[in-house]
């Protein structure tokens, strides 16, 4: 079986993605791309995924619950979890660790919390463009113990990617290393390298997603697996 | 100069320095080590937040002699090990990073042999 998997995408709460992009959009477009498996990512904050959990069970695709913390040295790194409570438990730590800045929707844009239907539930006051003070070097074996997925975004991108912030990406044991484009041109040691379309507008959505190709269901184990594996294919 | 003088007339704190000091001919000031790959010197002192081990991998890669953390960064213990491995000295200072660069540029223009009145340039 192969399954289309997009594993990095933001909602309306993010202040850099459109203000069209609820979890209801998301998942409607995300259907009409036949993605199987889909995650909702947006930075730092966890508070749009109850509302993405409902859309996604009322249209049967596979839900994965994440956000993409920045981490202090400023790289961001996509988190997954299989259940919602642990996504959003580790979300509101990484919340925690935000400064104390407001956000200016004039200047950053709306961070809104919405719910399946599209209704204002509230918005978040910490300018969520922020970074924690969790280092990358923290952060990734704390996921790892959590059971969650952690995944270096967009590696080779010139800005907010490990090789631009870092120098090179670490040789630490990832789930996998996203790249936005394939071959990736920097060492990814022994990781699965898989694209994201990191959609911060509808059009965007299912525009860099990848598959996983084996004896598989859609779900979060075989994800996993796939991803151990390296049982991925780019179309 | 020797990375010393950071201590001996700047008081930096060292946090790890090998036996005879390291020298330092220039200076360089940024967060993103992908710039520091391209732009910074051999035996530069390298004046940064970011205090982990990818810092000293990167300034051993360019023969960074110094790294200067400022804004009161410390440097974790697996950090101190990779640099005790290359050479390298590691200090760090409350100083913001354009403070430790004009002290620093001060130092070099007269060779270390500077009385820097600490106290009155403490608010640059």
């Amino acid at each position: 079986m192969k399954y289309k998997v997009d594993l990095h995408n933001h909602s309306c709460l993010s202040p850099c993605a459109s203000l069209e992009m609820s979890p209801s959009v998301l998942v409607k477009r995300a259907i009409r791309k036949k993605i199987d498996i889909l995650a909702l990512t947006d930075h730092n904050t966890t508070k749009n995924l109850p509302a993405f959990a409902a859309c996604c069970a009322n249209n049967g695709i596979t839900p994965v619950f994440g956000l993409e913390v920045n981490t202090f040295e400023e790289v961001h790194v996509v988190c997954l979890f299989e259940k919602l409570e642990n996504a959003v438990s580790f979300g509101n730590y990484i919340e925690s660790t935000l400064p104390a800045i407001s956000n200016d929707p004039e200047v950053f844009g709306d961070q809104i919390i919405v719910d399946e239907y599209e209704n204002i539930l509230g918005s978040v006051d910490s300018l969520l463009f922020s970074s924690s003070s969790i280092s990358f070097f923290e952060l990734i074996p704390r996921v790892l113990d959590l059971g969650g997925l952690v995944i270096p975004a967009h590696i080779d991108r010139s800005r907010n990617g490990a090789v631009s912030q870092l120098g090179f990406l670490p040789d630490l044991a990832y789930s996998a290393v996203e790249a936005r484009y394939v071959p990736c041109s920097y060492e990814t040691y022994n990781n699965a390298v898989i694209t994201g379309s990191d959609a911060h507008i509808r059009s965007s959505i299912g525009s860099r997603s990848f598959y996983i190709t084996g004896e598989y269901k859609s779900d979060f184990s075989s994800l996993s697996h796939a991803l151990r594996e390296k049982n991925i294919l780019y179309r | 100069m020797n990375s010393k003088l950071l201590t001996d007339t700047l008081k930096y704190s060292q946090i790890q320095l090998p036996e005879s000091g390291t020298e330092i001919t220039s200076g360089y000031t940024s967060d993103l080590l992908s710039d520091v790959m391209g732009n910074a010197l051999e035996n530069c002192a390298l004046i940064t937040i970011q205090g982990h081990k990818n810092t000293v991998a990167v300034a051993s890669l360019i023969g960074i002699g110094a790294i200067i953390l400022c804004n009161g960064r410390t440097a974790p213990e697996e950090m101190i090990e990779a640099a005790k491995e290359h050479d390298i000295a590691i200090y760090t200072t409350e100083d913001t990073q354009f403070t430790a660069s004009w002290k620093l540029a001060k130092l070099l223009e007269h060779n270390g042999e500077l009385e820097l009145d600490l106290e009155m340039k403490q608010n640059i």
